[in-house]
């Protein structure tokens, strides 16, 4: 069952603790936590639907870059992760940019997933960053 | 930004995250002019190209990506007035007889310029082994990248490296530059490690490599490159426990491009140039606890100092730094160090060289090799437990004032040893 936290190693963060599990059948009933309750609430979504941090670029004009950084602002579903970043590579972006201007609402029909920019991008011709 | 004065309390040089805590390290210690050098057009260090979350975790509590990151640091910098020159070289430093340093700089706006500084603290980062710094046999294609400039590449520039690509290491920014080449249409066809065990993050191996599906070949190496304009294929091969391609075992792989991400390196050209001592095991620089270099007045920090898994850690490092130059600038000298810390059993570096009685300080240690349960002893003073080891993961200890009390002249210690058998928990999956 690809969806159980791997080898008891919380993925959540990239401190990536053991984790001790307390099943019964399907139901977790117990998550040992060693740095923070972060685990908590990655394994118990992790283990019905894994989800994925998504992070790409986008093409951007009249910056200083031709790339602008994205994130995704919830997990993508794992299985969804290639479609998502084909709609995200789609998105054309004009700078100037600010840090977390939103550039597309409800990826994949969810309204929690945004995509944002990651930074500011002024116009390539200002002389300020 | 891009403006200069003839004359500063600090002069930092480099803008990554190490520069940017330094110089506001600086500001809070009382410095109050400070300018960060930098070569690149924009600040940020590689924290621009590092498109990925995972940072901050320590310094901001949250998980940022890289951009997020340098541009919080670049606020605060901005807000405190510090000066910050892009496009700018430091070709090389005099100390005059006032123990003032005269900082040259090669800057695309203002040309060849000298400026004065009390004291100077390096953060100029480190840069990617290439091939040729593991000799990889064969013909010398077009193709071959290190996983730093693939990223450049992809991330900043737009350009997509190659459609089917070979990456060898299996550290975390191999790992990640698998999935960002599988995400932009290129097809990874394996990833070849040459240890029997992955540097990287659990995390990474699962979200980079298996769910992509991705193949990591460990013990295995790339043994040849191939092609004449551009590379053709590659061949690998298992290695034994020596680490030696094993013969007649290698296969070939038909691909356009092949991604070396095989470590990182303190870039020390300009230590160098000044004659700074520097530390065969770290590559970077000899330090005191308030990691001033063998140059008095001049200090190190950030990965040009020691190449840091974390870029937390380098923030703390580097404000710490900071703090220290800005103390000299000032006048301040501290009593110097009068113990030497030195690596025993399994241990590859330790930092700083030098302790000093009464304070605390903050030691920095990376292992030879992973081990299971584990206690680091420094000097039959401080003994602590660790479930496990790997030498991906720097692990920083706290020595209270108290520890070294009644040191003078002496050499301390550490070890990382296996724990004794009747304390022994179950390993960890890593």
């Amino acid at each position: 069952m690809g969806a159980e936290p791997q080898g008891g190693q919380c993925l959540r963060c990239p401190i990536g603790c053991a984790l001790e599990l307390a099943h019964q059948g399907d139901t977790l009933q117990e998550v040992s936590r060693e740095h923070c309750d972060r685990e908590t609430k990655y394994v118990r979504p992790a283990v019905s639907e894994p989800g994925r941090g998504l992070t790409t670029t986008v093409p951007i004009t009249g910056g200083r870059w031709p790339r602008l950084p994205v994130k995704v602002t919830a997990p993508v579903p794992r299985s969804r992760v290639m479609e998502a970043a084909r709609i995200i590579h789609g998105l054309r972006v004009t700078a100037p940019v600010r840090l977390g201007d939103v550039l597309l609402e409800g990826l994949l029909g969810d309204p929690a997933l945004r995509v944002v920019a990651t930074r500011s991008m002024a116009r390539a011709d200002e002389t300020t960053a | 930004m891009g403006r200069m004065r003839g004359d500063y309390d600090v002069v930092v040089v480099g803008g990554g995250p190490g520069g940017m805590a330094a110089a506001l390290g600086a500001r809070e210690s009382g410095a109050e002019r400070v300018l960060i050098v930098d070569r690149e057009p924009e600040p940020g260090g590689f924290l621009v190209q590092c498109i990925h979350a995972g940072f901050g975790l320590h310094h901001f509590g949250e998980e940022l990506t890289g951009p997020e990151y340098a541009e919080r640091f670049l606020e605060q910098v901005l807000d405190q007035d510090i000066d910050l020159l892009p496009d700018s070289y430091v070709a090389g430093l005099a100390v005059d007889t006032d123990r003032h340093k005269q900082v040259r700089v090669l800057s695309g706006t203002h040309g060849a310029q000298a400026v004065t500084a009390r004291s100077v603290v390096l953060a100029t980062g480190c840069r990617d082994r290439t091939r040729a710094g593991i000799r990889i046999p064969g013909e010398r294609p077009a193709g071959v990248y290190t996983a730093g400039l693939a990223q450049k590449l992809i991330n900043q520039w737009g350009y997509l490296p190659g459609r089917r690509v070979v990456i060898l290491g299996s550290g975390d920014v191999g790992l990640m530059m698998a999935r960002r080449l599988m995400l932009e249409g290129s097809e990874v066809l394996g990833v070849f490690e040459l240890l029997p065990y992955s540097n990287g993050l659990g995390r990474n191996i699962v979200e980079c490599l298996e769910d992509f599906g991705i193949p990591l070949h460990l013990s295995t190496t790339v043994t040849h490159v191939h092609g004449h304009e551009r590379v053709e294929r590659v061949t690998v091969a298992p290695v034994d426990e020596h680490m030696q391609p094993i013969p007649g075992r290698g296969w070939d792989i038909p691909c356009d491009t092949l991604v070396v991400s095989i470590g990182l390196i303190p870039e020390t050209e300009l230590y160098q140039r000044l004659a700074i001592g520097i530390d065969p095991n770290t590559s970077g620089p000899i330090v005191s606890s308030t990691l001033e270099t063998s140059m008095p007045g001049v200090f190190a920090c950030g990965n040009s100092l020691h190449v840091h898994d974390l870029v937390d850690y380098v923030t703390a490092e580097s404000l710490d730094a900071g703090r220290y130059a800005g103390e000299w600038a000032r006048g301040i000298r501290r009593p110097g160090d009068n113990v030497r810390l030195v690596p025993g059993d399994n241990v590859r570096y330790c930092l700083p060289h030098t302790l000093s009685p009464g304070r605390e300080h903050t030691v920095y240690l990376r292992v030879k090799a992973p081990r299971g349960p584990c206690r680091i002893v420094v000097g039959g003073r401080l003994e602590q437990a660790l479930p496990f080891v790997v030498p991906a993961e720097m692990i920083m200890l706290r020595l209270r004032p108290e520890l070294l009390e009644g040191l003078q002249g002496d050499t301390l210690r550490i070890d990382v040893l296996d724990a004794p058998h009747d304390s022994r928990e179950t390993p960890h999956g890593r």
